[in-house]
Formats: structure tokens, C-alpha cells, sequence
């Protein structure tokens, strides 16, 4: 209810403010609209009906208010541009037409305060409304302080906040003071200020407000309430002795959404010249809708599939490859039966618990307003964790049929809050178990076990280096406080915005303003923690020197990744030669088996002691492939060719021999498509189009005697 | 198959890793189990009642059958096979005698409702036993390895992961037959290429030793850059010293059951400027939530799934968009924003994915409640840097020397999300009954919550504090209630919502009878609290009441004194307490109680109604009357 919003913009559009002053590129008025533009664009962002806005211009060529219309005098050359209401991104356009400093410089900024206060009193009657008016001006016009008192009274009465913004408008905090100032203008900038005084606003210049529009502002989000009932210890229902207080549960973080990229098509009347695609489409667009449709495998039907009408399918689960179907009236079955509860099941130490059990985000528990005696008794638990050093595991639902969940309550206590917070833990399914050797000792194949003097391991004189370095990196207090002492936490979480979401909103603001300009760059503050501060770089040079030496860290050449090394050839664990195995006459193949061609294909490259021996396998490998995929039932064979195609790729790669898979795919793809293997086999297109470039032509960047460059590597998928 | 490409494009917006291969994150995992007269051959008997009484051959089964259901909770999209070697029966398809001695008992394929079913009715009520007769010939085990082999070509073709389990007590198949042994060699060397890995599951009896050198050391391989981070442990299994093999192999096969997949490979972590080693990252931590319901079409002799394929349709015309046309715009005041293809990557980016630390800082300056994601293990890799690991165990040993964390800058993968982390070291931590560790010693990946997603507190109106009494008396219960060890082991809570939707499944599947109630861990031991903690709960509950009445006597003088002073100088106490009557809420209980008395709670305005019926938790929509019925229903059970 509190939410609605009624603001007001009056804008200075006396011919002044055409003028371009104190060095800066833009008009005054451009210059101020950036500020001005950029809160109505945050709130059309919003789409929000009831966040409602009108401008007025002072200074007009014309005159347009009720005011005038009715007779009254003094309320020439005000319009008003836009009458208060919602506002979309259409509205904001025609608004932007509108803008333009005008030919005169007649008009009373008071006068248009009036007029303001008039259209947010007709608006908004009674109603509970957040009202603000917002002036910018740059004090040269009239500002006619006879009936300073009423308005100030009225705008107090009817709960509006005002907010006079100037154009270099001194600022004895900033330190702020215009030479030539014009008489007027000091004149205006006194009286403008008494009025703000006598009305309880804020008075500022222009430049501090468009300095604070790069600090990102936090969106505020009322509690939600996750949770209200009993937390209990015991089971009241059985035994009338347990504990239990009537508390209410409320997020304390929750991921703030950053805004997801829609799917749109150009609109149908604005399509049709497609071949100009190289022209950024201006015109409306229309959202994608998915349309789902349903098939069943039929082996009697073209491609071994068939429709079937979305009505005709029943509701279900896999159970395996089993599918399960479950009937409309039981579809519940197979969800647990549970009560709404919020209940402890014992307790456990703290230093025993390691945040990175942590399931997700956090919530806070407080006990039921008004309520002493449930908050006496919540107290009481939260005073007690904290003197044992413990947290509560508790189970909770938090509505009837949801499913349970076991939580970590935590006590918290400041001087005016005291709550529990909790976050939640994992159940035995969502641990993985993964089997890691240990960091601090090297067990042999033979089971020996080693503590010291091992690659693997840190020698002393790396420990004490990392020590010393990690120490002289600490941020615990390097931020600087008020007296630019470093007192406080640095990168603290209420310090820290997160940079896509605010660069997001950013850019589709500037784009919806200046739809033909290129995104601006990325505010500072937004990166400001995505390297050491380098101050503190500077101080920890020499440790971190030392550190690199100890280290001795060797980068990996991106060469050798690929091609295995000589000598390094896989080996069974008893270190038997199988290649010498393998290279015996009655072992060694010549001839790839359908069957076992990865391992048949690998092994003859491998073996082989000419290079047309390689070109052979690469032969047969291909012809296995196009086998595959012209006796492939449907979609059935294309796995394995699939698989295929990318072992022959990657040894091709290891082999430094790009050109025989390069020209087998180049024919590949033309048979394919024209439907030489077995009729149509899109589908394998699309699937080898959706590997990303895994099955793709090798190019320079990947084997050097590629003739292939990256871009047509690209160009290739492209049809 | 052309479904999960199109997933994995969709996917693509969401945080989640899609590696660049054209492999699918799949496992296939054959289950092969020796059947010989010593595999068959039942424990020595004996009067404890816990003593192991499966021969060899059935706890590998009772594995298979245990593993078999796991996976299909928690790998549904997983295949796995079971097959029998050296028994005097042939079974392959349709094919009699392709592969003499190997019987294929559950063919390679995600398990289907009656593949359960069977393996049950063979392990539990010894249904088909004649297929478990030993042949006397033995097998040659090259007849193994080629239909696995087989197997896992036409079967589970493109499978990011294919494994090759084999339980057996039989160290030398083939003694001194080096024909029949090099055949096995140069197959197991096949195998190898196609990416298949064998881990062997030994079994021993008494004081025998299984000696791997004999045999199997020949055709089992290990994966150097696999290795640093997957050590082979080949552990056999054996019967007595208070365990039965069924657990001992249980616990054996659950340490290798799920295959490894990293969340991320070959990750630079910037320890400085100009100092950089590789870490892969685990996703150790993964919320299991049941599979998602599907539509099933059953109309045909069978009961099918219906595979949904999704069309693009403009929502202006209705008519089918082609995938090149689809742009993507932002929705900005009711229409939308756009960004060419190159301009919508410039705007994401932050930089190529890197963890880079920003400083460390005191453990204790990570607040409980800066928790906002679950966390990503890291472990050094050799694969970007030579010298990672031990870097990287330096750091961990400072880390936890110093109750340190670091800060640090992460981006995830390539046009990724940036995210502000804290790194935080790992212990070891055994699973006692399994003693398997179940977190391993590394460092992890905290996400710390951005400004933006603190959410502003409840408004905390009345601030009743606890007396030191009632503290000590809320020790007491505290004190008894202890967790096992004080700690919370995850292993022993099992999602109850999750068990009970695939045992409500597998009953459905297998035309079961329904069971009637679940197995619940996550509920308290009421009995037990009740019994531990009663007499405790209860002193606490009367000493509550005790202050509580001091309470209100304290807050009557005051209002009275308050009352007499009128005129002095306003205390903030009171400040507030008028400042909350104003915002029409402040009407605490006994206020509602006296005004429920009088009769004229319906004397309040809608407005004033709403946030009363709010803040204790009522619904508060609905017309006036209703709402004062609702207040004076409360007013009744709870004043």
C-alpha cells in the first residue's frame, strides 16, 4: 500500500538553459536531463502502475495549466507536459520531444510548484501516496517569493517532499562557488534555498546528484515472511511439557534477480526486409512463445516417431526407463504428507560446523510481535546458544505438504535485535561422495607414504613464504573510515553491489534514452573488487616475490597438452609393454572392425610406421562413419558417429594432421545435406552444430598446419 | 538426443558448466561378478547373529540390487548392466554362443522397473538359481572384455563415461596360459582406448592375500592427469573382524560410485599479480530434487513417455519462428530494449574465468548469515601450472594455521556471472560407520552474498530480554540435547521427500502394495527429548513465567509513573512506544484482549485490522466482518 508514488518533475526550459557552461560539452538542460532521465527511465524500468510521474516545464514558449485556463495570473509560460500517471517507455519518447530549451525567459519556477502541488493533489486526494516534487533549474529565471509561507505550509500539509536541484548552484560542503555568478541567480539561489528550509527538502547541486547516479542503489524489497507459528523442542501434542514460542521466520538474503534477456522476433509488419540484415532493427518487437508437441517412437512411422495430441497423454514419473503413470486423483501420491512445524531436533557445537556445508540463503527468526512472553523465551534460547557456543539443528515445513527441510539456527544479538538466523543444510543424497588424495602427505602406488620432500608437497621455506605473504595481504581493517584510518573491513558485504545486475540495468537504461548510442562503459565502483587494491599490492610486492620464487610455478605450454609425449605412452600398472604386444604380426591391425573402431583406429594410427598408413585409417574411419549414419534406423546411429567423429577429430589434432579430417568433413557435410546418406539427416546437422565446435573443421588455432583460419571454422556451421 | 543439445542451449543463460565436447555427461557402468564354486561358497557358520551368511556371489548381487536402486534416484539418466562371468550358462542378446561363459543379466540400458524387480526376486527369494551355476571350464576372461566392450560401443555409444566394475576372488584366471592372457591384454588395451575404466573390486577370505601383480595389474591402466586427483585405491573386501562383506564391498563400491565430473577444469587461481597456479572445481554439494513429472502416452500396447520437442512461435502472428530470427531484447517499461549479438557480449563481460584473491581476512568476519549459494570445492591440478599442488597445500596449511580466509574475485566460466568468494580450508572428515571421508581436504569456493541481496529485517517492535535464570535454565536443556559427537553429519539424513517419492514410484512400478508410512530421520526423537529434557523444558517454562510477571509489573509502574510525569521530559521509551500506536499497528495482546472484552474490536477500521492480522500471522484479505471474526478466534486460543 505504501508503495504508490507520486512524483513531479518541473524542468527549467528557459532559453539559458540552451547555453553550455563551466567547460562542459553539453547544454546545461542535456546535462541535467541525464540526471532527470535517468530516475524516470529507473522507474519506467519498474512497470509499476502505481508509480506514477509528471513533468512540468517552466519557461515555456507556451502556456498550458488548468491554472491559467481558470483565469489566474502569474502562470504564464508553464506547460505541463505530461499529466501525472504510469509511464512507459512509449511516453518517455514522446516526452524526450518535448525537451528543448525554449526561445524565452519569462516564467515563475514557484508559480510551477504550484501548478505541481495542484496536479498531485488532484491525483492523489486523500490516498496514501509517497508525493515529491523535483526541480531543476538553473536560478536565472523568476522566482517570486511573496507566498513563500502558504506554499511551504501547503506542501508540508499534503506530506510532499521537495527537492530544488541547480545548475552550479554553490556548495559551501563541495566546496562548490561560481565565479561571474549573474545577480539573479544569486538572488534565486538564496530564495530557492529559504523555501526548501521552510519546507523540510532537499536542496542540492546538479553535479553532486548526476556524481551519486553512478553508486548503485539498492532496490528495497519488503520482509517476507517465510514462516509464522510455533518453534518447538519436544512434541506438544504428546507430551504438554515441551518448549514451544510463537516466532516468525523472514529472508535475510535472498539472490537479488538480475534481468534475463527475453527472446523476441522482429514484429511482422516490420519483417520482410530480411536480407538487410546488417541493419540494427528498429522496429517493435514480438515475444517467442514455445509451443510444445509430443512424440512417441513408432517404428511403423516415417523416422520412427510419431505425433501424439498433447490431451491423449497422461501425467507421470520415470522410474528408470519405466514410465510411471499416475492417475489425476492420486497425483499426490507420491509427495510426503506434512504439517506445517518449525521444530529442533538437538544441537550441536560450533566450531564443529563449516560454512561451506551451507545449502543456500539465509533466514531470520524473530519471536511473534507483540508477544512478550514469546519474545522473553526466544531470548532466552538465543542468550543460551550463544553462551554454549552452539547452533540448533531443526527441522521445518513451512506450509502444509511442503517438504521438509533441516536448517542451522544460529543466535545473533545486537543491542536492539536479537533473532536466530538460519541457513540450510545438506541431506545425505546431496553430498557427492568424491574420493581426493590427501594435501598433506604423497601415498605411493606401493602404499608408502611420503611427508616431505615432494613435488607435491610444500618444502618449508615455500610454507613460511606463503605465510608471510598471506599475512601482509590481509584486508581485515584496510578500508579507511572517516578519518581515513584503516579500521574497517574491506570489501564488506554492504560495500559490495553486484556488478552484473547494476551493469545491466545500466546499459538498458541508456539504451532506452539514447537508443542510437553505444552502451557506456562500466562504472568503476562496479569493479572495484575484482583485483587486489593496489595499495596494498604495492606493500606486498617483496613478499610476493619471495613467494614466486619459492613457488617456482611453471606454466604448462597449451603445445604440449595436446600432443602426448614420446615416452609418456599409457602403460598397464604392472608397466607391461603392450605396444610391444600389439606390434606383434598377428596383433597388429590393418583393417578397422565396424565394431571396435575407436580402439582399431587408434591403435593403427598409432602403429603406424608410414604416413599413408595414417591416411588409410583415416579412410576407413570415414567410411565407417557414413556407414553408420546411412544405416541408422531414425536418429539411432547417431551417437556413434557422433563419437567417432570426435576421436577422429582429436587424433587428428594429436597428430598434427588437420588436413585428413578437414577434407573427409568438408565432403561429409555436402553428402549430408543433400540427403546422399540415407535421406535426411539434419538432425545429425543440428546435434553437430550444438557440440560447439567440438566436431568442427580443425583449425589454425588448434593445429598450425591447419590451412583452416578460426573465422571460417565458424563460416562452416553457418551452412 | 537432439532434446539435449537443445537443453543444453537453453541451459546456457543459467549458471550452469556446459563443457565444450560433444560428449554426453553420461555414465555407463557394468557390473561384473565371478561365479565360481568359491564365489559361491558360503561363509563358515556361526552363532553370532551378525555374522556374514551371503556367499560372494550374493553380496555382490545384494550390491548390484542396492546400487541399482541408488542410481536410479540419484543418476536417473545413467545406464548400467549387470553380467555374470564363468557360469555355465551363455546369454547375450540373442546371439547363444558369442561369448561362451558370460551370461549378461540386466542388459546396458537406464534400469527399467522389472530389471529391479528380477534382480530381487534373484537375490532375495533365489528365483532363476540355475543361472548361477559355475561352468567347469572357467572362462577366458578376453570373452569379458569384448562384450563390455560391446557392450558399451552399441549401447552407450558418446557416454562421457563408461566403467568396467569386476568383483572377484580369483587373482590368476589364467595361471600360465600366456595365450589366453595376452588376448586379455590386447582387449583390456581396447578398452582403454574407448575411455573405459576398470576398477576392481577384490575379494578375500581369512588371511589370503589377493595378489594383483598376477593378473589383473596388466589390464588395468591408470590416467596420468586423472591421477593427481583420483588415486587408486584398489581395496579388497573380505568377511569377519565385525564386518560383512556385504558392507565391506558396499562401502568399497560406493566410494567409486559416482564418477567424478569437475565442475570446472583447468581454473587459473591468482594468488598475486603475476603468480598463478590450476584448480579443478567439484561440485561436491548438488541439491537432489525428485525428476521432474513427464507425460506418458497410453494408447500403444505400452505405456511410453512422450519426447516434447518445443517450436518457437512469434506471439504478434503465430506464426513458427526459424532459429536465426530469434533476438534477444530486454523487456523495459512494457516494451522492449535491444542489444546486438556483439554488443550483449561486450555488456557481460567481466573478464575470462579466473579466481583471483583480493586479501585475506579473519575467519570470524564471515557472519553467520552472509550465506546466499552452496559452495564449490577446489583441488589442485599440474594441468595449467607445474608446481600447483604444492602451492596450493601451502595455502591450505596457512589457512587453517592462521583461522584465515581469502577474498576472491570468481568467474565461473567464459561470459560468467562475477561472484565474490571466500576461500575457506577443509579438514578431512571421516564418515565413521562408512570411513570413507565424506569432505575431503581442500579449500572451497564460498559465495558471499552482494549488498543486493540483504534483505531488510522484520521491524522487531517489542524487545522482551532474558534474565541470567533463565539463560542457565535453557543450558540445561541445551546441555542434554546434543547431536551424536556435537556434530551434523549429513549421512544420516536422508531427504525424506526424495525416498519417499521413488519408494511410492518403485512400488507403483513394480505393482507393489503402497507402503503406508515413511521412514523420517529428519523428525526429533520426541520420545527421547520428552524423557532427556521434560523436567528441564518445564523449570525453564516456569522461570519464564516468573520473569514474565515482573515484566508486566515493571511496564504497569512505568506506564503509571509515565502517566504522572506527563510534562517531564519525554523518555525514548515512550517515544517509540507512541510512535508505534500511530502506525496503527501497536495494539499488543492484552490491548486486544481488553478491546476483545468490551466488544469493540469492531470498532476498528479495515485498515487498522489488516496489519493485526498480518503480524500475527492471518490471513488478511476478505471483508471487514470476517476479518474481526478471524481476530476474535485468535484472540479466544491464544490471549
Amino acid at each position: 500500500m505504501a508503495d504508490k508514488e507520486a512524483t513531479v518533475y518541473i524542468i527549467d526550459l528557459g532559453s539559458t538553459m540552451g547555453d553550455f557552461n563551466n567547460g562542459r560539452t553539453e547544454s546545461d538542460l542535456d546535462w541535467s536531463m541525464r540526471y532527470v532521465w535517468d530516475k524516470i527511465s529507473t522507474t519506467v524500468a519498474a512497470s509499476r502502475k502505481t508509480w506514477t510521474i509528471g513533468v512540468v516545464g517552466v519557461r515555456t514558449n507556451e502556456t498550458k495549466n488548468p491554472l491559467q485556463e481558470d483565469g489566474q495570473d502569474g502562470y504564464e509560460h508553464i506547460s505541463i507536459l505530461q499529466e501525472l500517471g504510469p509511464m512507459n517507455l512509449t511516453s518517455l519518447h514522446e516526452l524526450q520531444g518535448l525537451i528543448k530549451a525554449s526561445d524565452t525567459e519569462a516564467g515563475d519556477s514557484i508559480s510551477a510548484i504550484v501548478i505541481a502541488v495542484d496536479m498531485i493533489e488532484k491525483f492523489t486526494k486523500k490516498l496514501k501516496y509517497k508525493r515529491k516534487i523535483i526541480l531543476v533549474t538553473d536560478g536565472e529565471g523568476s522566482v517570486d517569493p511573496d507566498d513563500f509561507f502558504d506554499i511551504s505550509v501547503k506542501i508540508k500539509a499534503s506530506g510532499i517532499e521537495l527537492i530544488v536541484l541547480g545548475v552550479d548552484f554553490d556548495d559551501a560542503e563541495l566546496g562548490f562557488k561560481e565565479e561571474d555568478k549573474s545577480p539573479t541567480k544569486e538572488k534565486n539561489e538564496k530564495l530557492l534555498k529559504q523555501l526548501v528550509e521552510e519546507c523540510d527538502g532537499l536542496y542540492g547541486t546538479m553535479a553532486e546528484a548526476i556524481d551519486e547516479l553512478e553508486i548503485p542503489r539498492l532496490k528495497p524489497v519488503k520482509p517476507y515472511k517465510t514462516y509464522s507459528g510455533p518453534l518447538t523442542l519436544g512434541n506438544p501434542d504428546i507430551h504438554p511439557d515441551a518448549m514451544s514460542i510463537s516466532v516468525e521466520r523472514y529472508f535475510k538474503t535472498h539472490k537479488a534477480t538480475i534481468p534475463q534477456a527475453s527472446r523476441v522476433v522482429l514484429s511482422s509488419q516490420a519483417a520482410g526486409d530480411e536480407e538487410m540484415e546488417d541493419v540494427e532493427p528498429t522496429g517493435t518487437f514480438a515475444a517467442v512463445k514455445n509451443a510444445r508437441t509430443y512424440k512417441v517412437n513408432d517404428p511403423e512411422a516415417p523416422g520412427g516417431k510419431k505425433d501424439v495430441e498433447f490431451e491423449s497423454l497422461a501425467k507421470g514419473y520415470e522410474y528408470g526407463r519405466t514410465a510411471v503413470h499416475i492417475s489425476e486423483s492420486e497425483y499426490n501420491i507420491t509427495k510426503i504428507e506434512t504439517t506445517k512445524s518449525f521444530t529442533i531436533l538437538g544441537f550441536i557445537h560450533q566450531e564443529k560446523y563449516d560454512p561451506f556445508l551451507n545449502m543456500g540463503a539465509t533466514c531470520q527468526t524473530i519471536a511473534q510481535k507483540f508477544s512478550d512472553a514469546d519474545a522473553l523465551k526466544l531470548s532466552s534460547l538465543i542468550h543460551s546458544l550463544q553462551e554454549l557456543d552452539s547452533y540448533a539443528v531443526a527441522r521445518i515445513v513451512t506450509k502444509d505438504g511442503n517438504e521438509p527441510t533441516l536448517i542451522l539456527l544460529a543466535p545473533h544479538i545486537e543491542p536492539e535485535f536479537e533473532c536466530l538466523y538460519d541457513v540450510p543444510l545438506p541431506f545425505a543424497e546431496d553430498v557427492r561422495n568424491y574420493q581426493f588424495p590427501p594435501l598433506d602427505k604423497v601415498i605411493t602406488v606401493t602404499g608408502n607414504t611420503i611427508l616431505e620432500n615432494n613435488r607435491l608437497l610444500p618444502s618449508r621455506e615455500l610454507a613460511d613464504a606463503m605465510d608471510d605473504y598471506v599475512d601482509a595481504m590481509d584486508i581485515s581493517n584496510w578500508e579507511k573510515d572517516d578519518e581515513g584510518n584503516r579500521s574497517l573491513e574491506y570489501a564488506a558485504v554492504e560495500d559490495v553491489f553486484c556488478p552484473p545486475l547494476h551493469r545491466l540495468n545500466q546499459v538498458i537504461r541508456h539504451r532506452a534514452i539514447y537508443p542510437d548510442e553505444p552502451p557506456p562503459p562500466t562504472a568503476p565502483i562496479l569493479l572495484k573488487y575484482s583485483n587486489p587494491p593496489e595499495d596494498l599490492v604495492t606493500k606486498a610486492k617483496s613478499k610476493l616475490a619471495d613467494l614466486i620464487a619459492e613457488a617456482n610455478v611453471k606454466k604448462v605450454p597449451p603445445k604440449a597438452k595436446g600432443r602426448r609425449e614420446k615416452g609418456a605412452k599409457p602403460q598397464p600398472i604392472s608397466g607391461l609393454d603392450v605396444d610391444a604386444l600389439l606390434n606383434q604380426p598377428q596383433n597388429k591391425r590393418t583393417k578397422i572392425e565396424p565394431d571396435n573402431a575407436i580402439p582399431g583406429f587408434k591403435q593403427m594410427v598409432e602403429y603406424a610406421s608410414e604416413e599413408s598408413e595414417i591416411e588409410d585409417a583415416a579412410k576407413q574411419m570415414g567410411s565407417i562413419i557414413r556407414s553408420l549414419i546411412t544405416n541408422s534406423l531414425g536418429d539411432s546411429g547417431y551417437d556413434r558417429a557422433v563419437e567417432n567423429l570426435g576421436v577422429f577429430k582429436d587424433t587428428m589434432v594429436r597428430w598434427e594432421m588437420p588436413e585428413l579430417y578437414n577434407s573427409f568433413l568438408t565432403d561429409f557435410k555436402k553428402r549430408l545435406l543433400s540427403g546422399e546418406l540415407g535421406g535426411d539427416r539434419r538432425e545429425l546437422w543440428w546435434q553437430m552444430k550444438g557440440a560447439r565446435g567440438a566436431l568442427g573443421l580443425i583449425d589454425q588455432s588448434v593445429s598450425e598446419p591447419s590451412k583452416v583460419t578460426s573465422e571460417e571454422a565458424a563460416e562452416f556451421f553457418k551452412k | 538426443m537432439a532434446d539435449h543439445y537443445e537443453k543444453k542451449e537453453e541451459e546456457e543463460e543459467e549458471d550452469e558448466i556446459g563443457e565444450q565436447d560433444y560428449k554426453a555427461q553420461k555414465d555407463a557402468l557394468i557390473f561384473a561378478i565371478d561365479v565360481s564354486n568359491s564365489m559361491l561358497q558360503p561363509p563358515p557358520e556361526s552363532d553370532d547373529k551378525k555374522a556374514d551368511k551371503d556367499p560372494p556371489v550374493y553380496a555382490a548381487l545384494k550390491c548390484a540390487y542396492q546400487l541399482m536402486q541408488q542410481r536410479i534416484i540419484s543418476n536417473p539418466k545413467d545406464m548400467i548392466s549387470i553380467v555374470l562371468f564363468g557360469t555355465e550358462k551363455t546369454k547375450y542378446g540373442d546371439e547363444q554362443n558369442l561369448y561362451p561363459h558370460c551370461y549378461v543379466y540386466t542388459d546396458l540400458d537406464i534400469p527399467a522397473a522389472q530389471d529391479v524387480k528380477s534382480l530381487r526376486g534373484l537375490v532375495e527369494e533365489g528365483e532363476d538359481a540355475e543361472i548361477l551355476m559355475p561352468s567347469s571350464e572357467g572362462v577366458q576372461m578376453l570373452h569379458l572384455l569384448v562384450l563390455a566392450n560391446n557392450l558399451f560401443t552399441t549401447k552407450a555409444p558418446n557416454f562421457g563415461s563408461r566403467r568396467l566394475f569386476i568383483i572377484t576372488d580369483n587373482d590368476d584366471p589364467h595361471g600360465d596360459n600366456k595365450d589366453y592372457k595376452d588376448k586379455a591384454i590386447t582387449r583390456a588395451k581396447d578398452l582403454y582406448d574407448l575411455s573405459v575404466t576398470i576398477e576392481l573390486f577384490a575379494i578375500t577370505r581369512n588371511d589370503e592375500k589377493f595378489d594383483f601383480s598376477k593378473f589383473y595389474d596388466d589390464i588395468i591402466y591408470r590416467d596420468v592427469v586423472a591421477e593427481e586427483t583420483n588415486p587408486r585405491k584398489v581395496s579388497t573386501s573380505k568377511s569377519g573382524s565385525g564386518q560383512t562383506l556385504l558392507n565391506s564391498l558396499i562401502s568399497n563400491i560406493n566410494s567409486k560410485q559416482t564418477p567424478k565430473r569437475a565442475y570446472f577444469n583447468n581454473m587459473p587461481l591468482e594468488l598475486g599479480p603475476g603468480l598463478q597456479i590450476s584448480v579443478r572445481g567439484y561440485n561436491i554439494l548438488q541439491k537432489q530434487a525428485p525428476a521432474r513429472s513427464c507425460y506418458v502416452w497410453l494408447d500403444g500396447e505400452k505405456a511410453q513417455i512422450a519426447a516434447g520437442e518445443t517450436a518457437r512461435i512469434a506471439e504478434d502472428s503465430a506464426r513458427t519462428v526459424q532459429a536465426g530470427e530469434v533476438k534477444k531484447a530486454y523487456k523495459f517499461g512494457g516494451e522492449y530494449v535491444y542489444f546486438s549479438e556483439d554488443e550483449q557480449k561486450s555488456i557481460k563481460q567481466f573478464g575470462s574465468p579466473i579466481i583471483r584473491l583480493i586479501g585475506f581476512k579473519d575467519r570470524s568476519q564471515l557472519g553467520f548469515w552472509a550465506s546466499i549459494n552452496k559452495s564449490i570445492f577446489i583441488f589442485p591440478s599440474e594441468e595449467g601450472y607445474v608446481g600447483s599442488s604444492r602451492v596450493f597445500a601451502a595455502l591450505w596449511q596457512k589457512l587453517i594455521k592462521s583461522k584465515k580466509i581469502g577474498i576472491a574475485w570468481h568467474i565461473p566460466r567464459m561470459n560468467g556471472n562475477p561472484q565474490l568468494v571466500a576461500i575457506i580450508p577443509s579438514k578431512a572428515q571421516e564418515d565413521h560407520k562408512s570411513g570413507a571421508d565424506f569432505i575431503p581436504a581442500g579449500l572451497w569456493l564460498y559465495p558471499i552474498p552482494y549488498a543486493d541481496d540483504v534483505r531488510e529485517g522484520p521491524e522487531q517492535v517489542n524487545l522482551a530480554r532474558t534474565t541470567n535464570v533463565l539463560i542457565d535454565r535453557m543450558n540445561k536443556v541445551i546441555g542434554n540435547l546434543q547431536l551424536p559427537t556435537a556434530t551434523y553429519n549429513p549421512l544420516k539424513y536422508p531427504n525424506p521427500a526424495l525416498q519417499w517419492h521413488y519408494k511410492i514410484l518403485q512400488a507403483l512400478a513394480l505393482d507393489e502394495e503402497v507402503p503406508s508410512k515413511p521412514h523420517d530421520t529428519t523428525l526429533p526423537k520426541f520420545k527421547a527429548i520428552h524423557s532427556r529434557c521434560g523436567e528441564y523444558i518445564q523449570e525453564w517454562s516456569r522461570t519464564a513465567d516468573e520473569v514474565l510477571g515482573m515484566i508486566r509489573d515493571a511496564k504497569s509502574i512505568k506506564r503509571e509513573m509515565e502517566r504522572d510525569d506527563e510534562d517531564d521530559e519525554p523518555k525514548p521509551a515512550k517515544k517509540s512506544r507512541t510512535a508505534v500506536k500511530v502506525s496503527s499497528a501497536g495494539i499488543n495482546n492484552a490491548e486486544l484482549k481488553k478491546k476483545y472484552n468490551d466488544g469493540t474490536l469492531s470498532k476498528l477500521t479495515v485498515a487498522e485490522l489488516k496489519p493485526i492480522l498480518d503480524e500475527r500471522g492471518m490471513e488478511s484479505k476478505g471483508l471487514k466482518k470476517s476479518l474481526v471474526e478471524r481476530l476474535e478466534e485468535w484472540i479466544e486460543e491464544n490471549v
